[in-house]
């Protein structure tokens, strides 16, 4: 029986470690093989390419990495001319596609756009990314335009719909009962949240555009809380992201709630973070002789 | 890239102390030596049996490599690098090498090396692959004497060794009477602006090897861009995976 065994609505999983959306690429495959992932996830994409925001973009704090990407990305056309291909000819595991949009309609067309494609198991909808102004977060922020966007795209695609969300928001739960009653199949959860680091000698901020996404072991305890919340409040899957380094940090989030997990910055301090996790979820459910859908979301008090 | 970069623990063979500011450490691992070439870097950290350390590498471009040891030269400046110029012989570390691109060799027959400060590593191993009928002048310059390190012509901002002033100064006076094929550089942001504008009104090509703030050093994260293409048409490279050599005439300047 294969303990790890688990599942994201109509989309199941093999193991549940899978890598967070812009953290990760086909390069960590010179260092082991990807098919050993539960999905890959890709960085998120936008209708138009998109140079991203300005130098710095990165700044190491004591407990935590902010980063102000902006969403750098070659545009939805050429990723499905040739990065999905590639992605396709690597990889046997689920794809897991994120994009986002800047209007409704927007979304919509991406998602036929790519509804067209083979070998996407999955979209990850970003509406939580906090370094863009357009794209993303606006949708995140309002339980009305996540229903009426999450209903747009549900009408158009039998794949599985998880929609990613931003811990900056006054009440996630809201918006997750919304994505779920308007369709969505899963939820990822959390995106960055909003930090910044100033040099004191000059007073300059380190990251150039000033508001950055925080991320790393210092936002653990924030996205275990966001999970817990979430679980309490829908039925369908969590995918839980922030701060997991190891596969202790992943029991975590299994009891808080979540159906699987993705390992982001951790790649930055681990190469093979992900690889590390699954081995140890995988030794630690054998010697328990608990199958994984027995722990999730068995908190106790 | 030429390789797939190897991801391993190494143990540190020597670290030795050059001036309080600097240090050496030598890795051998022969896999990874043979790999290497001129301009390519490495992303290292010091291991600790049994915890991952939540940090992330660092930077560092190789310096040396002599048969199967890879030599790295690291100033002492922040945190994760004051760590790295403290380590020990027999010490390990973790190691993501080799990484990014390499100088193209030059084509001609005389060359200028310019190096700022803690941008004299990836020189030097440049000067190492040269060919021998290549005529090279090396000017390095730096904030005070610690700075400095063999060459044919230093500079510091305080006068403390070589020449008081700005290495471009030299560079400037010889090119007068020499002539020069190709200019190879690396340094603080300031010193490479100043080249490129430099080599832009003499005309000579100028190959730079840029510095980031990295998270992945492998390419996947886009952290550590910068602008190349034209004033048109330019867009954000990595300068961990497109770089960290560029020809100057492609960096957009105006915007960094
Ligand atoms: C391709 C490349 C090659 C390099 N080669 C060498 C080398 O051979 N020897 C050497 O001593 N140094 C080298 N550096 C610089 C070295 O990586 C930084 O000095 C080091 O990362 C600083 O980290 P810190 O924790 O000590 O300092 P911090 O406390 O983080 O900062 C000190 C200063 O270093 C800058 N800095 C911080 N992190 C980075 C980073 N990841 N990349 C670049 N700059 C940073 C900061 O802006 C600040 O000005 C190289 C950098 C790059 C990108
Ligand atoms: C450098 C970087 C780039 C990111 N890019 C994206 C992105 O393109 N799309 C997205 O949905 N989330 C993006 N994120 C957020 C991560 O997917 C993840 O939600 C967040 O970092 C929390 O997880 P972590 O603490 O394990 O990194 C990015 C995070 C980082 C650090
Ligand atoms: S440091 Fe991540 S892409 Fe260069």
């Amino acid at each position: 029986m294969n303990l790890l065994q688990t599942s994201l609505g109509r989309l199941p999983l093999f193991n549940p470690v899978t890598v967070a959306s812009g953290t990760f690429g086909t390069e960590y495959g010179s260092f082991y093989d990807l098919n050993r992932l539960g999905a890959y996830v890709s960085k998120t994409i936008t209708n138009d390419p998109k140079a991203g925001n300005p130098c710095p973009r990165l700044f190491e704090t004591e407990a935590g990495l902010l980063n102000s990407i902006g969403l750098q990305n070659p545009g939805i056309d050429l990723f499905i001319k040739e990065h999905l291909p590639l992605l396709r000819e690597k990889l046997s595991i689920p794809i897991i596609v994120s994009f986002s949009g800047s209007s409704v309609s927007e979304f919509r067309r991406m998602l036929i756009q790519l509804d067209n494609c083979v070998g996407i198991s999955a979209y990850e909808v970003n509406i939580s990314c906090p370094n863009v102004e357009n794209e993303g977060i606006a949708f995140g922020v309002d339980a009305g335009i996540v229903s009426e966007l999450v209903k747009t795209l549900r009408a158009e695609t039998e794949r599985e719909l998880i929609i990613k969300l931003s811990p900056n928001v006054t009440d996630i739960a809201s918006i997750a009962k919304s994505a779920e009653e308007s369709g969505a199949d899963s939820l990822a959860l959390i995106n960055t949240v909003f930090g910044m680091a100033i040099d004191p000698k000059t007073g300059k901020s380190r990251i150039k555009r000033g508001i950055a996404g925080y991320s790393g072991p210092a936002i653990k305890p924030i996205a275990l809380a966001n999970v817990y919340k979430v679980a309490q409040a829908v039925q369908i899957p969590i995918l839980a992201m922030g701060g997991i380094s190891t596969w202790q940090d992943a029991l975590e989030f299994f009891y808080a709630g979540a159906s699987a997990i993705a390992v982001g910055t951790a790649s930055f301090y681990d190469p093979l973070a992900p690889i590390r996790c699954l081995e140890g979820l995988e030794t630690y459910l054998k010697d328990t002789d608990i199958p994984l859908c027995d722990l999730i979301g068995s908190i106790s008090f | 890239m030429a390789y797939d970069p190897i991801y391993r623990l190494c143990r540190i063979h020597s670290c030795t102390v050059l001036n309080e500011s600097y240090s050496m450490l030598e890795i051998i691992d022969d896999e990874i030596a043979g790999r290497c070439e001129p301009g390519n870097f490495v992303e290292i950290k010091p291991y600790k049996a049994g915890s991952v350390l939540k940090r992330l590498f660092k930077p560092i471009s190789i310096y040396k490599v002599e048969s199967d040891s890879i030599f790295l030269m690291i100033k002492a400046l922040g945190r994760g690098s004051k760590e790295l110029t403290k380590l020990n012989e027999g010490d390990m570390v973790e190691l993501i090498a080799p990484l990014g691109n390499s100088f193209p060799m030059p084509t001609g027959k005389s060359i200028a090396l310019v190096s700022g400060g803690i941008g004299y590593p990836p020189l030097w191993f440049l000067k190492s692959r040269l060919n021998a009928d290549i005529k090279v002048r090396w000017f390095h310059g730096g904030a005070c004497e610690k700075d400095i390190f063999p060459c044919d012509e230093a500079w510091t901002i305080d006068g403390s060794a070589g020449t008081k002033g700005l290495v471009t100064q030299g560079l400037v006076e010889w090119l007068k009477d020499h002539p020069c094929d190709a200019i190879y550089s690396c340094g603080p942001e300031a010193l490479l602006k100043a080249l490129a504008a430099l080599c832009d009104t003499h005309n000579i090509p100028l190959y730079v090897s840029m510095e980031a703030y990295m998270a992945c050093g492998v390419g996947v994260c886009h952290g550590c861009t910068v602008p190349i293409g034209t004033k048109e048409n330019w867009n954000y490279l990595r300068v961990c995976k497109d770089g960290p050599v560029f020809d100057a005439r492609d960096i957009r300047w105006e915007l960094i």
